[in-house]
């Protein structure tokens, strides 16, 4: 068990690794930098004050020597100043985690609340026309833009209540951080809960056709016994699994979901950043990212371990 | 395993059932969900492939005197603010949206299965290496790492649909690889070895075709996804450039700023794209329930 | 009509600003609440080159002298003290010299002196220690030689040759004084000024905030007790704001004419002013490389444009037609209508235009069987991409098949300066309604901002003749002569001079929209809310 995790971290570290050289890369390619964007927003082009702008932000260093100072740096807690309003990358990121934390969470709150209990009565009454509605339901939540959803929601709060929620840091009254927090949410959650309740439904089902459920219902144990106590403590598993695989795709949602509801949370930052070209705030906003989805995998993979004591530990 | 059996599963299924129309007549019925998904495809490939015939209008050209008409039998979606028919750039846009669904999943899966196929026949140093680009292009969210690549690239169809297909390599390659994995155990390709086929042979003559199930359900499922990608992609604005009708672009900016004056500039591309990706979604339902019986619901 | 207009709004203004007698008189508090359309790179209005610095930062400044924030058509007849008390030009009109007020305080409590106004130009003038990261307006003062001091209270600016526009360059939202004890990269992140608001915090992409400034020295002022701006850049989302109330007021000139309608139907109380606003959509043309080295394909490019087309599509038929200069009323040195007529392309029957253009192409070597391909470049933002997608349906009349070329605002800078284009979609903002401005910094030879690298010793001979004459009329009869040769030049075509709208609820008092600027109306030291 201790080799295993020992083993996993060890990955981590060299997936992290990758990551940071595979983003850094990819920045440096991206045509056009900070200061071709910065003399665009000037207005006029001085070859001179070009270079001098450029030596003085470290980007006509080698890209190597760039690369190592960016990750010196990093050890060290240092992510650098952000090129466009010169004050540290950290304080430019911390402040918008808890934003976008709190979406997400919301969104994965939801889409567990909504997606586990619609699943298991699907599975439950599997092939009635209730599941049948239920999984064209959940069909459509995978296949609306979360985007479109937002703002048809946008749309449709500003006409019927004439009113609408934009992104406040202090709402004032319960409602106001209701509105401004959850609706967003649901926009995002709609497609996880879909994702779960199709999950929960299948792993219900492959539950209920196991032999140890026969035995609970032949020694007399009430349907909604087995149903509920029996079979969804095991159906739960996978969809732990899913919602850890969902934390990667809710950043997707959360980036075009931030853009239509004017949300100043990382997602929406990383866009705008990557158009300035910003790259200490890019490169440390994504091995942010990147932290945060291996280290909820790992956490997944190390809770269904424990969980499920059928998992052997050899990869 | 996924070596599939059709007339077993159907015989499973209790049809009795031998010749090939019968045979899809009874799939049809039992996987009701899917076929609707199918035929809603259809219409958008056939939509797609025959734009020219039935769009009504040329969907760049620019008719100032009917800006923001509200749909009515001459345009039947209405006109957005350059008075281009909505309808005619839906229709062309299907083109688009197709060319990066299909386009992007096939060079994702292409890729993904030589990689797959490499990574778990060869094993070693090359299964490690690719395990952890696998690992790393994994633990970067779809949309981030598309959204560099399109930078990257610079926005046109050819780079989009190569922005769209890399992160889709690591999700075929895993599939691909674990079933190489138990299959190279399996006593025919034993007997293919013994009898002095070339390993290269082997994979693509007797693992590859015994892969296929997954990687079809895997695919359809993906195709989806990838038109969404797509879509936010344009709709933030690093998707397929204008004038081109991609239906992203088409809710993006400048037409969510008529939301309020002309909702069907965000009404109409917005039923086209999730109605696409709700029929690649049925379809590809049931053509999981059909080829991976593992995974049946 | 509009003068008219323009006129008793300011006599109006001017009462209600200075007189708090009156018996409806302003009142005091609240905090006006505005999007913003984008995040400005920095907080210093000297290293920007769009009003996204201006509307938030100009609150924060003073100039020496700034045009009448009540009157819409900024001119020099405008132009009011605010850090100088006067100003004298000498005999030879060589010398420009300001009386400074006493006892004006910065932000952090030093006190403000002349130091200060040479501290300034000498950074934008380049003769500093210390440097801007970028200096868009340094052209502006490539006549004057020195700024010199006498004493704490007056400053004096050197000029090589006579040039009266100086005093309207030194009048606009562009040209605050700075501090000489703050770096310019504080400025950047903490600008420290004199006026009439206090700089709070600038959160990238988030928000802007101004509070009020208690020591400000025009006492009583300002009205407000702050200023706050939430950056919203999806256009749809922010009108929706400003519809729902969220918003006191929109972002200046940031509702289109298509808009307005949608405003006005959702908030019917709210105020709304259409005013131009001194923007010009024009093409670039690289006219170093085949095709448009060729004169007469320029030119059949001059006359295939359909500017009504332009105007009605885009702007519901609001828009002007012009050259160079922005047109009449608003403009104050627009050609006359008869004169701009007889430029080719600009008469009203577009078929003949066309026509002639497209014998202009077979002369060139191409008709219906062999049409010209070429890319239309331009940036990836709808203000630009929106005008090339008409400019190419129109191309389609003279046997030019132009596919757009959209390019990433990064790259859109070295994509220009390598010539790496054939036509491209520009945008050109005039700061001050004064041909010195645009003459020198789109046309003339040496400009930096003269992307097409057009150059003409002649007409640039031209340019210092006008400037530097000091008869208005007779320098108004240059400025047409030059504006007439620029276009037959195709130098630089002009398609259209945008007009757009800026909307407020209405108990937000004392707003007044220029009307030859987007840049130089953003103090509102003395805007107030009835609420």
């Amino acid at each position: 068990m201790l080799a295993y995790i020992v083993r996993r971290l060890f990955l981590m570290l060299v997936t992290l690794f990758g990551i940071s050289v595979i983003i850094f890369v990819l920045l440096r390619i991206v045509p056009g930098n900070i200061v071709d964007i910065l003399f665009d927003a000037a207005g006029y082009v001085d070859p001179a004050d070009k270079a001098n702008l450029q030596k003085e932000l470290g980007l006509s260093d080698p890209i190597v020597v760039q690369y190592l100072k960016w990750i010196g740096g990093l050890l060290h807690g240092d992510l650098g100043y952000s090129y466009v309003s010169e004050k540290p990358a950290l304080q430019e990121i911390l402040p918008r985690i808890p934003i976008t934390a709190r979406l997400a969470g919301l969104a994965l709150l939801f889409s567990a609340s909504i997606g586990i209990p619609l699943g298991v009565l699907s599975a439950v009454h599997q092939g009635t026309r209730l599941d049948y509605a239920l999984r064209v339901v959940s069909l459509s939540g995978l296949s609306l833009p979360s985007f479109w959803l937002g703002l048809l929601i946008l749309m449709a709060s500003v006409s019927m209540l004439g009113w609408m929620p934009i992104f406040n840091p202090n709402p004032r009254t319960w409602a106001e951080a209701f509105a401004i927090y959850c609706i967003p949410a649901m926009a995002v959650g709609f497609r996880s809960a879909a994702l779960t309740m199709r999950i929960t439904r299948s792993s219900m089902l492959e539950i209920l056709r196991q032999d140890y459920i026969r035995t609970a219902r032949a020694k007399g144990a009430s349907e909604a016994s087995v149903n509920y106590h029996h079979a969804l403590k095991n159906a739960v598993l996978p969809v732990i699994t899913v919602i850890g695989i969902e934390a990667a795709f809710l950043i997707g949602g959360l980036i075009v979901t931030e853009t239509v509801f004017n949300i100043p949370g990382i997602a929406r930052f990383l866009v705008e950043a990557l158009r300035w070209r910003d790259y200490p705030i890019v490169q440390n906003l994504v091995m942010f990212i990147a932290v945060v989805v291996v280290v909820v995998n790992f956490t997944v993979d190390m809770l269904y371990a424990a969980i499920d004591p059928r998992i052997r530990f050899g990869d | 395993m996924a070596v599939i059996n059709f007339d077993a599963e159907l015989k499973r299924a209790g049809a009795d059932a031998t010749h090939g129309w019968r045979r899809l007549a009874f799939l049809a019925q039992r996987y009701l969900l899917g076929t609707v998904g199918l035929v809603i495809m259809v219409l958008f490939v056939a939509m797609a492939l025959s734009a020219d015939l039935i769009s009504r209008y040329d969907p760049l050209a620019v008719d100032s005197a009917h800006r923001l008409a509200a749909p009515d039998a001459l345009h039947w979606f209405g006109t957005d603010s350059f008075g281009r028919d909505v309808w005619s750039r839906i229709i062309y846009g299907a083109r688009i949206s197709l060319a990066v669904g299909i386009g992007s999943t096939a060079l994702g899966a292409s890729i993904g299965v030589i990689v797959g196929l490499a990574s778990g026949y060869l094993s070693g140093w090359v299964d490690l290496l690719f395990q952890r680009i696998t690992d790393i292009l994994q633990s970067l969210p779809l949309l981030v790492l598309a959204l560099v690549m399109t930078a990257a690239l610079g926005p046109s169809l050819p780079n989009v649909i190569i922005a769209i297909a890399i992160p889709l390599i690591p999700t075929v390659a895993r599939v691909i690889r674990a079933n190489t994995l138990a299959l190279r155990e399996l006593p025919f390709v034993e007997a293919a070895k013994s009898i002095g086929m070339s390993e290269m042979r082997i994979a693509f003559r007797h693992v590859l075709p015994n892969t296929l199930a997954p990687l079809i359900v895997l695919a359809t499922a993906q195709l989806g996804s990838t038109i969404l990608t797509e879509a936010s992609l344009s709709f933030l604005g690093l998707g397929i450039p204008e004038p081109y009708p991609s239906w992203g672009r088409m809710l993006s900016e400048s037409a969510a700023e008529y939301v309020r004056v002309a909702p069907w500039l965000v009404i109409f591309p917005g039923i086209a794209i999730s109605l696409a990706v709700f029929g690649t979604n049925l379809f590809g339902d049931a053509l999981r329930d059909i080829l991976d019986p593992r995974q049946r619901g | 009509m509009r003068s008219v207009r323009a006129l008793a709004v300011a006599a109006l203004c001017w009462l209600s600003a200075y007189d708090v007698s009156l018996a409806e008189g302003p009142k005091s508090g609240g905090v006006l609440r505005m999007y913003h359309r984008d995040s400005p790179g920095s907080a210093s209005i000297h290293e920007g080159a769009s009003y996204s610095f201006n509307v938030p930062l100009m609150p924060i400044f003073n100039n020496l002298v700034i045009f009448n924030q009540h009157v819409a058509q900024n001119s020099v007849d405008t132009i009011v003290p605010e850090l100088a008390e006067s100003w004298a030009w000498s005999d030879d009109k060589k010398k420009l010299t300001f009386k400074l007020r006493n006892g004006v305080k910065w932000h952090d409590g030093k006190p403000f002196t002349s130091a200060d106004v040479k501290c300034t130009f000498d950074l934008l003038m380049g003769k500093s220690q210390q440097k801007f990261r970028q200096n868009p307006r340094k052209s502006w003062y490539d006549q004057v030689n020195d700024v010199t001091t006498n004493g704490d209270y007056e400053a004096s600016f050197n000029l090589k040759r006579p040039q009266p526009a100086l005093l309207s360059l030194l009048a606009s939202g562009y040209t605050p004084i700075y501090p000489c004890h703050v770096s310019p990269a504080e400025m950047r992140t903490k600008p420290i000024g004199t006026g009439p608001f206090k700089f709070v915090e600038f959160k990238a992409n988030e928000s802007i905030k101004l509070t009020k400034n208690p020591d400000y020295f025009k006492k009583g002022l300002p009205y407000l007790d702050g200023i706050e701006f939430t950056i919203v850049t999806n256009r749809s989302t922010a009108i929706l704001g400003f519809v729902s109330g969220k918003f006191d007021m929109t972002f200046p000139t940031e509702v289109s004419i298509p808009l307005l309608k949608d405003v006005k139907s959702q908030a019917p109380n709210a105020i709304c002013v259409v005013e131009p606003s001194n923007v010009a959509t024009n093409i670039i043309i690289n006219s170093s490389a085949p095709p448009f080295d060729n004169l007469d394909i320029r030119r059949a490019l001059a006359l295939a444009l359909d500017r009504k087309a332009f105007i009605s599509i885009l702007f519901e038929g609001q828009a002007d037609v012009g050259g160079t200069m922005q047109p009449a009323p608003a403009g104050l040195w627009a050609m006359p209508k008869e004169m701009l007529e007889t430029i080719p392309g600009y008469g009203p029957d577009v078929n003949a235009n066309r026509e002639q253009a497209r014998k202009l192409m077979q002369k060139a070597g191409y008709g219906p069987d062999k049409h010209l391909q070429i890319k239309v470049s331009t940036r990836n933002i709808p203000i630009y991409r929106d005008p090339a997608i008409i400019l190419i349906d129109q191309l389609k009349t003279i046997y030019i098949d132009a596919e757009l070329d959209v390019v990433d605002t990064a790259q859109w800078f070295p994509k220009v300066a390598r010539k790496d284009y054939s036509l491209g979609l520009n945008l050109t903002g005039n700061a001050v309604d004064e041909p010195d401005q645009s003459f020198y910094e789109n046309y003339s030879c040496e400009s930096e901002r003269n992307y097409t690298n057009y150059c003409n010793r002649e007409i640039e001979k031209l340019f210092d003749q006008q400037s530097a004459e000091t008869d208005p009329e007779k320098r108004k009869k240059l400025v047409w002569e030059i504006d007439k040769k620029l276009q037959e030049d195709v130098a630089r075509p002009i398609i259209l001079h945008s007009r757009t709208g800026t909307c407020w609820q209405p108990y937000v008092k004392n707003v007044t929209v220029m009307s030859n600027s987007s840049y130089n109306g953003y103090r509102y030291e003395d805007v107030w809310m009835d609420k």
